[in-house]
């Protein structure tokens, strides 16, 4: 039985009970109608306040010059979107070197995290003996990945560090860093670049691990009968079968090299120099590292602008996966 | 589910949601409840050094007035500062805050955050002359407040936004004496030359550990504690100020500009291994821990380095000296108030906050906080400050210089009204210690973005 609640409540229609075919539907008394309302009104408020408000609060405020003390707001429009592209020598200039290393780390951590996890999956899934230690083993750095992980890497990569003492140790003392990893501006972004990697590539291990038992052995058995060796089954067979989870491993990569900072303000706090500034850390040091010069709304401006970024991103990603 | 609830139940659940509720937006008032009680004063400080040294000095106040005060740290100054700005848009501020003087309190007092302690700061007196009206509006503060992108826009005229806590100054170098007379060197050094030549002795001798550290994380320590202070020894007043100048024939372009950074860049071998992933902390830490055998701080690194298991004994001070042939020969560093303490213009017990400052400024009140936090007061203790404090702190504050011949840190007016020093400094360490940029690279791009500041943008 479908019907509507009463008026003052709004006209709504509703259906509960039993399912299935033929299930009863009865008319809400509007003192149960108002107590799901009562139930469901902190959410939609929490909503409201935390989430509508706050979004266009924030949107509004990309259009401001603000330091967030003083009382009032002064109106620039678009000029600081104007500023962060181009038309401020101050700030643009940070801004398009951030976007650069922020490039970078979309295209390396995102690669080489399925580089590494698809093998590492493969060689987990053949794996008979140990089976549960080792997939917690790899599974590790997911677990620990924090601040006290980019500390205890600080000290790994520093100039008399640990791996400077084992190349130096294995006679590859050429190749240590004497300023230490994150001190030679030209090894610091790579070095974070594969920090962010060895953070990623458990998460990544799991879901391909995951995606490999639901694939039926009869379609790799079929091409083992064909001839197949073990590469072209995996890159012909098991690849092309796992080609969603990778979808969603380099989506939750790229979101995490657009978005993600704490690594790049813990470790290096985008030094030396402006080296391994990123886009998310520059947002943060116009918020909050400016000594409160007016630049919240820049802060603003950018983050709304790595949002657009972050959703042309997510909508190829989304039409790329329906393809296929 | 709730026809399944019993009325009873129902209703039971509806109070609680709402007392949850209640409590979760009565909890966004953290100030609250203090800030009601006349009897306690809340204060905040972005110095963990000074927290022990002000609940002691915060006793006896009680004693003297009944009135507690609760100090809260909150560190580092990013957070402190972003605590503030929270604070300021729910009215949770505190009743007291410790501030960056002729900084903070003029960007919080043009928010209006601030009370002005003008008629109410009866006791200056007390202080140094040279510092006793730091955290008032002069005439150049209030100019430069005029400027388009200033953070003390809407300041005025001797409006006093805080009163001194703490002074001192940046650009002292710290040596380690064993190792300087290890290598020959038995005197401070006087002259820039002679301080490069000792860095090089030093490095001879200990290739792995005699190297400076600043803590380039920060990048502002080595262009301000550094090279602004040899700057200005070799360029004068007028030729340091000319720097930051629109003027081509002045700034850094200039061959003035040019000569400073080539001096500047005479250090460049001589950093430790990796000084420039170090915070501030770290680098001081590396000094007292030997890993370095200079570094580079201000008055107040001498606290850090003694609670960091450094001997007093074996440390050798002396300011940044200027380069031979320089403008300012005998160069010297003023002192200035480093922090301040203002009341918040929401606080519900001025008086007792004005008490409060007033404690602290009392000389014995003033030599207990200096000696517990080992850093320097603002209040005048005498011709002999060493009697009261110690010789160590004694003998820093008799290091202290003033007129054309000591170069101050605190006056900022030849900058351009924005000026974000970090910005700055950061493309300053493509020169050294990055060695990614050379003189002209590193002086253009030093002058585009000053250039931008004065252009407002």
């Amino acid at each position: 039985m479908t019907t509507d609640v009463p008026s003052s409540l709004g006209a709504v229609t509703v259906t509960r009970g039993r399912t299935g075919r033929g299930s009863g539907r009865r008319r809400y008394q509007g003192r149960e109608v108002a107590w799901a309302y009562a139930f469901v009104a902190p959410a939609i408020i929490l909503f409201a306040v935390m989430g509508v408000y706050t979004l266009f609060w924030g949107l509004q405020l990309s259009f401001v010059r603000w330091n967030g003390l003083t009382p009032t707001w002064i109106w620039v429009g678009v000029q600081n979107y104007l500023d962060l592209l181009w038309a401020s020598p101050v700030f643009s200039p940070p801004v398009r070197a951030a976007a650069t290393n922020t490039v970078w780390v979309m295209i390396a951590a995102p690669l080489l995290t399925v580089v590494i996890s698809f093998p590492l999956a493969l060689a987990l899934n053949r794996t008979r003996r140990f089976v549960g230690l080792l997939r917690s083993v790899y599974f590790v750095p997911y677990i620990t990945t924090g601040i006290a992980v980019y500390l205890a890497w600080q000290y790994v990569l520093e100039p008399n560090g640990a791996i400077n003492t084992l190349l130096g140790a294995l006679g590859l003392g050429s190749l240590a860093q004497p300023q230490g990893w994150l001190g030679n501006p030209d090894t610091a972004l790579p070095t974070l670049i594969m920090i962010m990697v060895w953070s990623a590539v458990p998460v990544a291990t799991l879901l391909y691990l995951t995606g490999l038992q639901t694939i039926d052995p009869a379609l790799t058995e079929a091409a083992q009968i064909d001839g197949a060796g073990w590469w072209r089954v995996n890159l012909s067979v098991v690849w092309p079968l796992l080609r969603g989870i990778t979808a969603v491993i380099v989506l939750l990569n790229l979101r995490d090299a657009l978005q993600g900072f704490q690594i790049f303000l813990i470790m290096t706090d985008g030094g030396p120099g402006d080296h391994t500034n990123v886009l998310g850390l520059q947002t943060y040091r116009l918020a909050f590292q400016s000594e409160l010069a007016p630049t919240l709304g820049l802060a603003s401006a950018l983050g709304w602008m790595l949002f657009v970024a972050a959703l042309v991103v997510a909508v190829v990603n989304f039409r790329v996966t329906r393809e296929r | 589910m709730n026809r399944y609830l019993r009325r009873t139940a129902r209703t039971c659940l509806s109070i609680a949601t709402i007392l949850a509720l209640a409590s979760a937006a009565t909890a966004c008032s953290p100030g609250g409840d203090d800030q009601a009680n006349g009897d306690n004063l809340t204060m905040w400080t972005f110095k963990q050094s000074h927290v022990a040294a002000l609940q002691k000095a915060a006793e006896t106040f009680k004693q003297k007035t009944g009135i507690g005060v609760t100090v809260e740290a909150i560190t580092p100054d990013d957070a402190f500062l972003a605590r503030v700005q929270a604070a300021a848009q729910t009215r949770s501020l505190p009743d007291v805050f410790e501030v960056h003087t002729n900084g903070d309190d003029f960007t919080f007092g043009a928010a209006g955050l601030l009370e002005d302690l003008t008629e109410e700061a009866t006791w200056t007196s007390r202080y140094l002359p040279s510092v006793a009206a730091e955290g008032t509006v002069t005439e150049r503060y209030y100019k430069q407040s005029q400027e388009k992108g200033a953070k003390s826009a809407g300041i005025k005229l001797n409006q006093r936004f805080s009163v001194p806590l703490t002074i001192g100054t940046f650009g002292i170098v710290y040596a380690n004496k064993e190792r300087l007379t290890a290598a020959g060197v038995t005197g401070s050094p006087k002259t820039w030359e002679e301080f490069v030549a000792a860095l090089a002795a030093v490095r001879k001798v200990r290739p792995d550990d005699g190297g400076m550290s600043i803590g380039f994380q920060a990048p502002t320590t080595g262009m301000e504690w550094l090279m602004q202070p040899m700057a200005y020894g070799k360029l004068g007043k007028e030729g340091f100020t000319g720097l930051f100048s629109k003027d081509p024939a002045k700034n850094w372009t200039s061959p003035s500009g040019r000569a400073v950074l080539e001096t500047y860049d005479q250090v460049t071998p001589y950093w430790m291994p990796g000084t420039q992933t170090l915070t501030i902390d770290d680098a001081d830490i590396a000094f007292a821990q030997g890993k370095s055998s200079f570094a580079i701080g201000g008055t107040f690194t001498l606290a850090f380095l003694v609670q960091n298991g450094m001997k007093a004994e074996n440390i050798v001070t002396f300011p940044v000296p200027s380069p031979s042939g320089g403008a300012v020969p005998d160069l010297s560093l003023a002192p200035f108030a480093l922090t301040g303490l203002s009341v918040s213009a929401t606080t519900g017990n001025k008086d007792g906050a004005v008490k409060w400052l007033d404690h602290l400024a009392q000389p014995e009140v003033a030599a207990q906080f200096a000696k517990d936090a080992l850093d320097v007061p603002p209040v005048d203790l005498g011709g002999d400050p060493t009697a009261t404090l110690g010789p160590v702190l004694g003998a820093m504050i008799g290091s202290f210089g003033s007129g054309a011949q000591a170069y101050n840190p605190g006056d900022t007016t030849h900058q351009p009204p924005s000026y974000d020093a970090a910005v700055v400094a950061r493309s300053l360490m493509e020169l050294t210690p990055l060695k990614k940029a050379d003189v002209p690279t590193a002086g253009a791009g030093l002058q585009k973005i000053i250039d931008g500041y004065w252009a407002g943008k």
